[in-house]
């Protein structure tokens, strides 16, 4: 239901200063009931589910039960068996996300530095660059990953013609590389592995780092780091005494927003990780569709993942306070 | 007119109130909405075989994209429920059509009587629920052995695929713990589907599957990544589709599918009718026409399935036959899968795991 379905004025009849009256007063209850409508319902329906039942070789009945937290925990053999194997796709999210969201960070921080030093009109035409990369979305650099990494096309193919790979078979590191996991008998590979899943994920949101960055990296007072280098600071003394400091707050706020992006990526683990290594989002598709239709059991590993999330923003947020109040 | 959204419902209303009023006055096409999964699949049944049906019956067939069975049965689950559905007859795989008859109220039985060619098909493929008679087969699959002909030789058995001298790194294997892998593991280490009976049983397969794991590669849970994988050289063997195996090589690709001596896992879809349909006379005329000897041969050689009439009714060469079918056939455990459908899931997910 939309709000203008409410309003059924004839338009004519009324003076104009009454129905601007009415808009103004509406508009924010408008905007209480899409954000109800599109935010909140969903999000206790996910909850009712999360307490419904499996029926065993169906579907799902409405119910009012914690088993589907308790499997989360502990599994569904329990008490006779303990399984930690959820809580372990939890911590894969959060291991992929902090690690990929970091080195995103990092690496888009000296990038964008750079770019605000450039001429104001190659710096627009750089972020029209990376605001245009970013209508790719993850199923198209997934698949250019795929086939950069894949055995006759991409990196493995360059090792092999290169001779690189004859060359780590007669030194010996092929071996390691095999009990690392990044080889076959034949040749190297990098799917799966953490390399391509990190890789792929930090490519992904590298845009949104360099675009977050950019606006507290221009406005930077660059008088201040002169001021440091004419007293004797070298340039590692002014990143870390000038500049890090003074872009803290944006820095820290985009790599939490970057984080939690990350925590709900699918396509990339999907593909790249192994599966020891899979993390809870792709765990609630395969409950949720796929063969077994346990939406309950979906939808509580979304609430945990969701409770998690919200613990740590609120975490980062009290860090980033007691590290202002010092 | 002032366009808004009653009055678009107000005329959508009005028309098809019209238009059923209209029905006696003018003679209405006869029409049926057939679900099939989606690609080259769905593709081969638009070409070759509505059009045979709609010559022989008059009936108009409207084809419907399905992404696979199970999460079309969601789909469908859903629009039964908001009392629209998008398909007459859907494609189900066993699994799928028995959850869907365990779940209840989604399905309409189908009256034999007016199918009288489903006779020609084994009665394992005729499903019979408490209600009726809820899917008659319409096709079979084979999900086979398949290897890089121009880096192994072809095994006798599955068994080969365990030994990590040869295949290192190197298999792909379907991620999903139904996928029939286990099956396969049954049919060659131990007594086939009795295993799946007890759950030291199952605990027993998922244990030898474990000691595969060093040797895959590739988990695949969507097809094209294993399509992919095989044609970029990532892995040179593993589980596939037998049909779209046989086509890949036909296109140049090096993949050859194989059938050891255990024999590949076999599979198969049935039309299944919607409860909410109304097209129940419609539907039958197509189950009858699609359970045609003449048909399933046409399906054979223009989409790559396997009959499920004997060859000897069918004009199938020996060739066309060793393309689509194959012998021995190892039965998936359906009913144990959905039995014990949590416990096999979360066995097989901490395995692959290693929790």
């Amino acid at each position: 239901m939309s709000v203008a379905d409410g309003i059924d004025v004839p338009l004519g009849d009324r003076p104009a200063a009454a129905t601007r009256l009415n808009w103004s007063k509406l508009l924010p209850w408008g905007f209480a009931g899409l954000v109800f409508a599109l935010c909140l319902v969903p999000f206790f329906l996910v909850l009712a589910i999360s307490f419904g039942r499996k029926v065993e070789g169906a579907a799902w009945v409405w119910d009012f039960t914690f088993e589907n937290y308790q499997r989360f925990f502990v599994g569904t053999l329990w008490p006779d068996e303990v399984t930690f194997l959820y809580i372990g796709q939890l911590g894969y999210s959060f291991w992929y996300a902090v690690i990929a969201s970091c080195i995103a960070v990092l690496t888009a921080l000296p990038f964008t530095l750079l770019l605000t030093r450039l001429r104001r009109s190659a710096q627009a035409a750089w972020l029209v660059f990376i605001l245009s990369s970013l209508s790719l979305s993850e199923v198209f650099i997934v698949m250019g990953w795929d086939i950069l990494l894949s055995n006759n096309s991409g990196l493995p193919a360059l090792f092999k013609s290169t001779g690189l790979t004859q060359w780590l078979k007669d030194t010996g590191h092929f071996q390691t590389l095999r009990d690392w996991g990044l080889a076959n008998p034949r040749n190297v590979k990098f799917k799966t592995s953490d390399f391509a899943t990190i890789l792929t994920m930090s490519y992904l949101v590298w845009p949104y780092a360099v675009i977050l960055l950019y606006p507290a990296l221009s406005r930077m007072d660059p008088s201040h780091s002169e001021a440091a280098r004419t007293m004797g600071a070298n340039n590692w003394q002014v990143l870390r005494t000038v500049i890090l400091p003074s872009v803290r707050l944006p820095l820290f706020g985009t790599t939490l927003l970057l984080f939690v992006f990350l925590l709900g990526t699918y396509v990339a683990v999907t593909v790249f990780a192994d599966p020891a290594k899979h993390t809870t989002a792709v765990a609630i598709y395969q409950n949720v569709r796929g063969a077994n239709l346990n939406a309950p059991f979906g939808a509580t590993m979304a609430v945990i993942l969701l409770v998690s999330a919200g613990i740590c923003l609120t975490l980062g947020h009290m860090l980033n306070r007691w590290a202002a109040a010092r | 007119m002032k366009l808004n959204r009653r009055s678009v419902l107000k005329t959508g209303v009005a028309s098809v109130a019209a238009a059923g009023l209209a029905t006696p006055l003018i003679a209405q096409a006869r029409s049926l909405k057939i679900g099939s999964y989606g690609g080259y699949f769905e593709n081969s049944f638009k070409e070759h075989v509505y059009p045979a049906f709609t010559e022989a019956t008059g009936i108009e067939v409207e084809s419907v994209t399905q992404p696979n069975s199970t999460d079309w049965l969601v789909t469908m689950q859903q629009a039964t429920a908001a009392g629209n559905v998008p398909a007459d007859l859907s494609l189900y795989a066993r699994d799928t059509l028995i959850k869907a008859s365990r779940i209840g109220g989604l399905l309409a039985p189908l009256d034999l009587a007016k199918i009288p060619a489903a006779s020609n098909l084994d009665s394992y493929f005729v499903y019979e629920a408490s209600e009726g008679a809820l899917g008659v087969g319409a096709m079979s699959w084979f999900t086979a052995m398949v290897i890089n002909p121009n880096e192994v030789e072809a095994p006798e058995s599955w068994a080969e695929f365990w030994d990590s001298s040869v295949y290192e790194a190197s298999l792909g294997l379907s991620r999903n713990y139904n996928s029939q892998f286990l099956d396969i593991v049954a049919a060659t280490f131990f007594e086939g589907e009795a295993t799946f009976a007890t759950d030291d049983g199952i605990v027993a397969l998922v244990e030898k599957a474990a000691e595969i794991k060093p040797n895959v590669a590739l988990w695949w849970s969507a097809e094209s990544q294993m399509e992919q994988s095989m044609k970029n050289g990532d892995i040179i063997g593993g589980q596939y589709y037998l049909d779209v195996s046989n086509l890949m090589a036909l296109d140049g690709f090096p993949i050859q599918a194989v059938f050891p001596k255990e024999g590949n896992p076999q599979d198969y879809g049935s039309w299944c009718l919607s409860s909410i349909s109304e097209k129940a006379d419609e539907a039958a005329e197509f189950i009858n026409f699609s359970s045609d000897p003449a048909t399933q041969a046409l399906m054979s050689r223009m989409i790559g399935t396997a009959p499920l009439v004997d060859k000897s009714m069918t004009d199938l060469t020996d060739d066309e036959f060793a393309f689509v079918s194959g012998t021995p056939s190892i039965k998936p455990a359906y009913e144990a899968y959905l039995d014990k459908e949590t416990f096999i899931k979360e066995t097989w997910d901490k395995m692959l795991a290693g929790a």
